[in-house]
């Protein structure tokens, strides 16, 4: 009985180790599906925002009898809203770096600056839009003011909902701990956070930039 | 795997990069240091610069492990959003140029009273405007010179017993204004109104009477 137990033991020990290791092996290769997975999104709407941008570059000469965007456009609140996103895209990096380092507290401070950043960007952009609805230029004004509604529009909505995710997700991590899990999302939304900086970078050249040419 | 991702200082280099990427062309844009289609490829290449910081520092891609199905991936996308925006403004540019009113369509629309054609204002005279009063009477031209504002219209009244015909520029050289030629009062108390669409002074005679001239000033 003894020797059993003796020659159980070890196997018994061993088991799990091996396990683990197969588990962790498992989980590299499941995260490196999701974040393929996810790039996959990250294309596919990068081009429905290029139609966008194709739809808004055919159609930015179309104002009828409004106003262009020359006139329309504050290239200051354009740049401060730049800024705020290339910070935050910035301290979003850290942010990751961090939460692969396992640091909980670094984490909950640099992921809850992009996120003031974010809503500090979405407040500029939601005055601006109520400032040209206030002034009568709408959706339905031209072709223009449509396709401008519609392009800028789109990537607002993607950092709303950018910000919801962090949102629910740094109060997890406050709450449970940094879980390899909670990481592993982390980095899909940082994945997130970056092309929606890219998105904005051309925005901001063709939209705000463009109109002064 | 670690090498995919960045360290602190690849994300401080990639962020100074991506300011100074931004800043450069707001300056160009604002300052109108550069203007037209030099200015339009500037800020598009800063732009393609920026986001190929953002690739390589913020999403580390060229890093990860073979067969590196991102990169492929974006190359991929990155040819798709190429045709898709590129030839699109291709094709409505021309389509744009070839839709475009000529001259001779602007002035027909013009003429219709039609203010806008294809995003192009024709310059029609729409809405109120004052009008004019040039009275012949006797052989004389009361007034003599009008004043009037684009899109004002005059009307000539004939008030004696002759068959007159106003025409345009000096005698035996008749330049038509706004498309018409002449304008015919046959008889006493006949009248004729014009849309004053075209701005500068020009002389008017009557064709039948040639000593009968006045002259109208049209500013925009």
């Amino acid at each position: 009985m003894a020797e059993a137990v003796a020659k159980l033991g070890p196997e018994k020990q061993a088991a799990p180790k091996i396990d683990e290791a197969k588990l962790r092996e498992h989980e590299e290769a499941a995260s490196d599906r999701a974040t393929f997975g996810f790039w996959v999104y990250l294309m596919t709407d990068l081009l429905m925002f290029s139609i966008l941008f194709a739809a808004y570059s055919v159609l930015h000469g179309n104002t009828g009898a409004g106003e262009s965007g020359r006139e329309l456009f504050s290239q200051p609140v354009a740049l401060t809203e730049t800024l705020l996103l290339l910070t935050s895209s910035f301290t979003c990096g850290i942010g990751m770096y961090r939460a692969r380092q396992g640091n909980k507290n670094q984490v909950l401070v640099w992921f809850g600056m992009t996120f003031l950043m974010g809503l500090a960007f979405l407040g500029l952009e939601i005055s601006e839009f109520t400032k040209f609805f206030h002034e009568g230029h709408t959706l339905q004004s031209n072709g223009f003011l449509s396709s401008f509604f519609v392009l800028v529009g789109t990537h607002g909505l993607h950092i709303t909902s950018g910000l919801l995710w962090m949102g629910t997700t740094l109060i997890v991590v406050s709450v449970r701990g940094l879980k390899d899990s909670l990481v592993r999302k982390l980095s899909l939304l940082s994945l997130f956070w970056h092309f929606l900086d890219i998105v904005w970078i051309f925005i901001f050249t063709i939209v705000y930039l463009r109109a002064l040419v | 795997m670690k090498k995919e991702h960045g360290t602190i200082q690849n994300y401080v280099i990639g962020f100074i990069l991506s300011l100074v990427f931004t800043l450069i062309p707001y300056y160009l844009a604002v300052t109108h240091t550069v203007t037209g289609n030099v200015l339009l490829g500037t800020i598009l290449t800063f732009a393609l610069l920026q986001a190929a910081v953002q690739v390589f520092f913020f999403l580390h891609l060229g890093r990860e492990q073979s067969p590196h199905w991102q990169s492929k991936f974006l190359a991929i996308t990155v040819g798709g959003i190429f045709v898709v925006t590129v030839g699109t403004t291709w094709i409505m540019y021309h389509l744009h140029e070839n839709m475009t009113p000529t001259e001779t369509e602007l002035k027909l629309a013009q003429d219709e009273g039609i203010g806008q054609v294809g995003g192009k204002a024709t310059g029609a005279c729409v809405g109120n405007s004052e009008m004019h009063m040039v009275v012949i009477k006797n052989g004389a031209v009361s007034p003599y010179h009008t004043d009037a504002h684009r899109c004002d219209t005059i009307m000539f009244m004939n008030e004696d017993n002759v068959p007159r015909e106003i025409a345009f520029g000096p005698h035996e050289n008749h330049e038509p204004y706004g498309g018409v030629a002449a304008l015919a009062l046959n008889s006493v108390q006949e009248q004729q109104t014009l849309t004053l669409n075209e701005s500068g002074t020009y002389m008017f005679h009557d064709h039948l009477h040639a000593e009968v001239i006045g002259d109208f000033t049209v500013t925009p």
